[in-house]
């Protein structure tokens, strides 16, 4: 399988280049991450200073000083409610957030819970390498049962969870996956997710040379495919699900599931409706006077 | 003079609604009252109670005991029966209650009378449904106090006009029923109390009757807050139940998050982007906010936290006050960082200091966090309709004009040689450089640095701004009583006693200083800004001072320990309070007597 890099855009793409030099381990997927969000933004065309890049912590959050545009590397688990808050001060500026299995299924998994049934209006990342990374190999729920990690030499006594049940079972309004060897994909989903109206969620299977010697680049190579080429489309919920939870065989990536039918968090709020302005352009002292009448 | 009246009742029986009817009838009379409510953490049942206390001059604080006991059912009649001050009143609706031979001998020997309410059986014969016992219990405490039921229809009116007319009718109705009650019974009981409102001050009834959660409230909407965020926790969950009751109003964001982390969180986020964002909790949730708090300090996010003190530890007297967690607040989350801290003591404060902790934020961007507690959460306050000119908006080193941002450059965001460690922030979206708001080590423009020299650079910058704030904090306010009158001094005079406090003790202090005053010279010093900790004008008043006592409603002397903690001097003489309940006026004058 060849991996596109070159996708034509490569002026625009420059403009997310930063000077700093990457840190990740040879092969590790973050590599193709990284390029991908670059070329997503600017296949959507939305400039560094057009966007906010909120990254927790972990190996996928070092990605947070080798790109360019507004950025945010916050506290391990804590992702999600931090993006949220900040799209709903200014909807207009694209907000999207990347955490991985760790941080999102184990830390903060309250936050993936409730930030998909807000259906905040931002695009989450998860950097799926099955471990945790950057505290160097231990298993995260996503790791394989049976599989020796650091801290669980015998493997995990718990059973591996369900990932992708446990999204759907959320009524998620946008579900997507892809693997991190395969840029053409990863930046089809994510410009389709930064599109969506509501939360979306984009699962990308991340190889983990170093830690992860189950899912490995190659094995993902072998078995991700695209769904859409070949003919699935989006709109059937149950059909998305099964497609989303049988990985036996092949593992199908793309945009799994999107409904565009659902306010998002935002347009919900009853007090916005009509407002043309954000929470940001409001700042000033509001006098009070008339909401004092009811002490009187 | 003041008077004070108790309705105590199960949770659910009307006593609130009892206590807010009176209160309003009150100030609209020409009087400052001060409601004070007790109840426990369960729905339905338990022992609850609302204090009013009623004066003609400025109070803030109740008595132990009271001049009128309403009570709902029997347990009011055995616990607070020996409140009630000599020619006291006791209203109830026990069917045939006898007291204990003790209890009889102590209420005759005050001259204390009883009346007995049948409220059921005039509900029923009026064909009236049962929520109307509180107006009917309403209108014999009016004709009691020697009011009129006029005033009492007024406020009916005005309160259920909505309603319809049957339901006016049948309200005034138990009005009349309760004026007419008290004309046969008086009678009979004689009932001639020795109960007298004080002179009446018109000047109170243009007055708002606020808690202290509501006053908040409003200030944050005076301080251009525009998304809050909370996760309900008693005291501050009446901030939270007021300020979403008005988002239809304010065109606010209001989030109830799924706990607290999240709260914090997503009121950094909106901060971050450029908002005005704030979050309430109580001690347990604030726990739970502490590592965001952290992260605010790093990323030098201007961000404000309000922390409403219960007592603890864990779930501890969750609807009840203390002042336990200043250290707490002073000391939370990991790491050394710069911090403000500082305290509301009554409505006037909760509005004022909304504003002001948001311009502290942004203009040091960095946490700050205010203190209040159920005290004042829960007060009623007769309050001064609020200055819509005094507050000015300052939102720091923000650079907004496309010009000057034009002209940034990346490295400017973290900038170490920045003036007092304050360096220019824009915002997302901003047509400019772009920057990392990076909670790692980072330097200027927030990529990851971990090299010794950057760490100092960094941790120097942001400790600078500690040293800007601390030159910039104001001074403790000093209050003096002299000829029978408080004022705010500022000087440093020589006095015999000087009290020190913080937080919702300041009102009952101010009370407790009016009446004390017996030819000593008292003075108050009362903290607002509690950290940065300021304690040179301390330091100068204690050393003219015969005696200095820490006034505090926590175990520790909290307030003391930090002082010293700031190099100030040790306070030794102690009045601490930690039972849950404020102090009430007379309990505090006899201790402060006691140690003058
Ligand atoms: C509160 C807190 N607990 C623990 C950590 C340590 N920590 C950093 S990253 C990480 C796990 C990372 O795993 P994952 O989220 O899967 O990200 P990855 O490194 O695999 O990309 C942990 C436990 C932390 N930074 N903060
Ligand atoms: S540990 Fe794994 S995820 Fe982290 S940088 Fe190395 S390969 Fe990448
Ligand atoms: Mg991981």
């Amino acid at each position: 399988m060849s991996i596109p890099l070159d996708s034509g855009t490569a002026k625009k793409m420059s403009a997310f280049h930063c000077a700093n030099q990457c840190t990740w381990c040879d092969g590790c997927g973050d590599y193709g991450i990284w390029t991908a969000v670059k070329r997503a933004l600017s296949e959507s065309d939305i400039p560094p200073h057009g966007v906010l890049l909120c990254y927790d912590v972990g190996c996928h959050g070092n990605t947070s000083d080798k790109i360019l545009g507004y950025r945010f590397h916050g506290l391990h688990g804590r992702v999600i409610p931090f993006a949220a808050g900040a799209k709903l001060a200014n909807p207009r500026l694209p907000v999207m957030a990347f955490g991985g299995d760790g941080a999102s299924f184990s830390e903060g998994v309250g936050h993936l819970v409730h930030g998909i049934r807000s259906n905040y209006p931002i695009t989450f990342v998860l950097h799926n390498n099955g471990n945790y990374g950057l505290t160097t190999g231990q298993a995260s729920s996503l790791t394989q049962q049976g599989q020796p990690m650091n801290s669980s030499p015998n493997g995990i006594p718990e059973h591996t969870l369900n990932s992708m049940d446990f999204v759907f079972s959320l009524e998620p309004t946008f579900v997507a996956r892809a693997w991190s060897g395969d840029i053409d994909m990863m930046t089809k989903v994510l410009k389709a997710a930064i599109g969506h109206r509501g939360f979306a969620f984009v699962d990308i299977l991340q190889a983990c040379p170093t830690y992860n010697h189950f899912a490995t680049h190659s094995y993902l190579m072998e078995k991700c495919y695209d769904v859409n080429a070949e003919g699935h489309t989006p709109d059937d919920f149950s059909k998305a699900r099964a497609l989303a939870l049988d990985t036996s065989k092949r593992i199908a990536c793309g945009v799994l599931f999107q409904r565009e039918d659902m306010p998002s968090f935002y347009e919900r709020l009853e007090p916005r409706k009509d407002c043309k302005t954000t929470a940001v352009e409001e700042v000033q002292i509001v006098d009070t006077a008339e909401w004092e009448h009811e002490f009187m | 003079m003041r008077i004070s009246l108790k309705v105590t009742g199960a949770q659910g029986q009307g006593v609130n609604s009892i206590g807010e009817m009176c209160a309003k009838g009150l100030k609209r009379a020409g009087y400052c009252v001060f409601g004070y409510k007790e109840y426990m953490s369960l729905i339905k049942g338990g022992h609850s109670s609302y204090q009013l206390d009623v004066a003609s001059e400025a109070i803030e604080s109740s008595e132990t005991t009271v001049d009128m006991l309403v009570c709902f059912n029997h347990h009011g009649l055995e616990r607070n029966a020996l409140e009630v001050k000599s020619c006291g009143i006791i209203l109830h609706q026990t069917p045939q209650w006898k007291y204990t031979k003790e209890q009889q001998k102590v209420l005759e020997d005050r001259g204390i009378r009883t009346v007995y309410l049948p409220s059921e059986d005039i509900l029923k014969k009026l064909k009236a449904k049962p929520i109307l016992g509180n107006v009917l219990v309403t209108s014999v405490v009016w004709a009691l106090l020697g009011r009129k039921a006029e005033e009492l229809k007024e406020l009916v009116q005005e309160q259920f006009g909505h309603k319809g007319e049957k339901v006016v009718a049948m309200n005034f109705q138990c009005i009349e029923e309760g004026f007419a009650f008290l004309g046969e019974e008086s009678g009979k009981w004689k009932v001639e109390s020795g109960l007298r409102l004080p002179k009446s001050d018109p000047s109170w009834k243009d007055h708002l009757l606020i808690t202290g959660s509501e006053a908040m409230g409003l200030g944050l909407i005076h301080a251009g807050c525009r998304l809050y965020c909370g996760y309900p926790m008693t005291p501050s969950s009446p901030l939270l139940s007021y300020i979403a009751g008005m988002q239809n109003k304010t065109g606010m964001i209001i989030k109830q998050a799924e706990d607290e982390i999240t709260a914090a969180q997503m009121m950094s986020g909106a901060m971050h982007m450029g908002t005005r964002a704030a979050t309430g909790t109580s001690g347990g949730g604030f726990d739970l906010m502490t590592e965001t708090l952290s992260l605010d300090a790093i990323i030098e996010n201007p961000s404000v936290f309000i922390l409403a003190q219960r007592p603890g530890p864990a779930t501890g007297l969750p609807t009840w006050t203390a002042q336990g967690d200043l250290l707490l607040a002073v000391g939370s989350s990991h790491g050394e960082f710069a911090r403000c801290v500082i305290s509301v003591a009554d409505a006037q404060d909760c509005y004022d200091l909304m504003p002001e902790a948001f311009n502290i934020a942004e203009k040091y961007q960095t946490p700050v966090i205010v203190m209040t507690d159920k005290q004042i959460a829960e007060a009623l306050f007769t309050q001064k309709p609020y200055d819509q000119k005094k507050a000015k908006l300052d939102r720091g080193n923000l650079v907004t004009d496309p010009k000057a941002l034009k002209k940034l450059k990346s490295t400017d965001r973290y900038d170490p040689n920045a003036k007092d460690g304050i360096s220019p922030r824009w915002l997302p979206g901003s047509l400019a450089a772009t920057y990392c708001a990076q909670g790692d080590e980072h330097n200027g423009d927030g990529s990851v640095d971990e090299s010794a020299k950057n760490a100092v650079e960094q941790i120097e910058k942001r400790m600078k701004k500690m040293k800007a704030m601390e030159r910039e904090t104001p001074e403790p306010v000093l209050t003096v009583m002299s000829n029978e009158k408080l004022a705010v001094s500022n000087e440093e005079p020589a006095l015999d006693l000087l009290v020190v406090s913080w937080g919702s003790n300041k009102g009952v202090i101010m009370d407790a200083l009016k009446v004390a005053g017996s030819g000593l010279r008292v003075g108050y010093l009362h903290y607002t800004y509690l950290w940065p900790m300021k304690t040179e004008r301390l330091s100068k008043l204690m050393k003219k001072s015969k005696k200095t006592v820490l006034v505090e409603c926590n175990y520790g002397g909290q307030l003391g320990m930090l002082i010293q903690m700031a190099g100030g001097p040790t306070i030794k003489e102690k009045i601490l309070k930690y039972d849950g309940r404020p102090f009430f006026v007379d309990e505090l004058q006899k201790l402060l007597i006691a140690n003058s």
